[in-house]
Formats: C-alpha cells, structure tokens, sequence
C-alpha cells in the first residue's frame, strides 16, 4: 500500500507500491497526451516560437475543456482571443509539471522538494479534473456518491475501477497539499 | 469544492513565493478588474487554500475565508487589478487547476475578495 505523503527532516517524502507508480504513470501519459497540441502544420513558425497559436477553438472534450476553461464567462469572441494568445503555454506548463512528476516515478521513495510537490499536486489535480468528467461528477452529491466507492474488491466495470482510482488519486493529492502546508508554515 | 480534514491553526503570516512580478501596463489603471475563482466539486479545500496562499501570498486564515467563499456562495472574487494583472493571475489559476474568470468590476468592489456577487449555489460548468 501506498503511504500518505508526509514532511519532515528530509523534507516531503512519499512510497508508492511499484503498480501504484505504474497506474500513476498511465494517468500523468493520458493526460499529457489530451493536453499535447494536434498537428499543426501550417502553424506560422514566427508566431509558434511566441506562442501563438491562431487555429486554436475552444475544446470540444469536457474534459479538455475544464483543464483549458475560457477566461471570460459570458464573452466567447473574447475568451477565444485570450486562448489564441495564452493556451498553447498553458498547455505546455501543465505537460511540464506531468512529465516532472512521472519522471520522479522512477524510484520507490519520492522525495520531493518544494517544486516537485508543486509539479505533483498540480499533476494530481488535472488527472483528477479528467477522472470527474469521465465519472460525470458534477456536483458534491456526484462526488460523494463516487468517494463511497472504497473496496477494490467491488470493481467489477469501468466506471467502480475509475472511481476507485479517482479515490486513491483524490487521498494521495488530499496528503501531499497538507505535507506542503505544513513545509509552508515551517519555513522561516 | 471536496471537504478536506485538519485545517491547521490560523496564525501564520503571508508568505509570498509564486506570484510573478508585475509589469507596468499602458492600460488605464482606473478601470478596475476582478479575478473571480469558481467553485467545483472536484477541487480539494486544501488545495485551493494552498494555492490561494503560495501564488497570492495570502496569510491562511485569508486564504481560508476566500476558499470557504467559493465553497458556500458558489464563486468569489479573490483579486482585482488591471485587466492585464487579473488575466495573468487567471492564467496561472488555470495551471494549477483552479476554474477562474476574469470580469469588469461593477463598482464599488474595493473589498479584497468581500463581494460574493451573484453567483448562487454551485457554479455550473461553462
């Protein structure tokens, strides 16, 4: 069993059973490769290099769309302009702090300094927002209703698996941010 | 919002780490805008309160106040500032997860995330 991310001497120090790392490793590949950009092409390499992407259009997938939401609520023409100008760095941040926390998947203990923890608690927090789509927990009575599903014994289809796994990324986050906390409150 | 356990006590001061330095704008600085931060039911207390704390370098029991806000009113206004500053916050909310928007302040709204505004409820997905 994984044990609960905790801070001390050593600083934020974590254990993972090797199909634990293995399960994690999937999820942070799956939602890199939602977040890497489609082929473009006939991308302007000029406006490629600062990070413009014109052909870019809201997400179609849920999912994609929360990790990517609009920055206005009621003005589309707007939001789609900001996404022209911003979407294509904010995708590429949240693949960077993905890759971080797979490649420190490579080893039984992690030990995490503060940026680490930074890239894993916002790994943990995307692969979470996908898992909720893929469950269609909308509210907080979806999400109780998914966070009843503790007994690995009981996953006999997709969806208990992904509710169970949603559980045990959902612990894992929730033991990480109070590690970081703590760091926080002790640092001088 | 996702209930977290063991809020630690509230007396630790702001500490400030993530937030970028900002840059002068040529905008007008008399037309104020608002970060407003959405409340889902995926988000961990916890994080939002972590975040709310490391990027803005707001003190825990400020950061508690404004994640218990988007929590029970269903949204809250967390910055204000140029539309430049509140896009760039936006941005950075976005990598961490957080849902936000940005809008036009309507006046009056010099309260440093008080005003709850309109949102009722949990914020529907947009």
């Amino acid at each position: 069993m994984a044990k609960a991310f905790k801070y001390g001497l050593k600083g934020i120090t974590g254990f993972l059973e090797p199909a634990e790392r293995e399960l994690l490793r999937s999820l942070f590949d799956d939602v890199v490769s939602m977040l890497e950009p489609g082929d473009s092409g006939s991308q302007d390499p000029l406006a490629a290099l600062i990070g413009l992407d014109m052909d870019v259009r809201e997400p179609s997938d849920r999912a994609l769309r929360r990790l990517l939401p609009n920055v206005m609520k009621d003005d589309g023409a707007a939001s789609l302009e900001f996404r022209q100008l911003t979407e294509r760095s904010l995708r590429e941040t949240k693949i960077g702090a993905l890759r971080a926390a797979s490649l420190d998947l490579d080893k039984d203990e992690l030990v995490l300094a503060a940026a680490d923890a930074r890239h894993w608690s916002m790994a943990l927090n995307d692969v979470r927002l996908v898992l909720a789509e893929r469950l269609d927990i909308q509210d907080e009575a979806d999400a109780d209703h998914v966070h009843q599903m503790q007994d690995w014994s009981q996953a006999e289809d997709v969806e208990s698996y992904l509710a169970l796994v949603y559980n045990f990324t959902t612990w894992l986050q929730e033991s990480l941010v109070q590690a970081m906390l703590q760091s926080m409150e002790s640092r001088p | 919002m996702t209930l977290s356990v063991a809020l630690g006590p509230d007396t630790r001061e702001s500490t400030q780490t993530g937030t970028a330095a900002s840059t002068d704008t040529l905008t007008a600085p008399d037309i104020p805008w608002n970060l407003v931060i959405w409340n889902d039911p995926v988000n961990l207390m916890s994080y939002v309160s972590y975040v709310f704390q490391s990027y803005f370098g707001y003190s825990e029991t400020k950061a508690n106040k404004l994640m218990m806000e988007v929590h029970k009113k269903g949204r809250s206004i967390v910055a204000h500032g140029s539309k430049e500053q509140v896009e760039q916050h936006a941005v950075a909310m976005h990598g961490y997860g957080l849902w936000a928007t940005v809008e036009k302040a309507t006046g009056g709204n010099s309260g440093g995330g008080k005003s709850g505004g309109p949102g009722k409820g949990k914020g529907k997905r947009g």
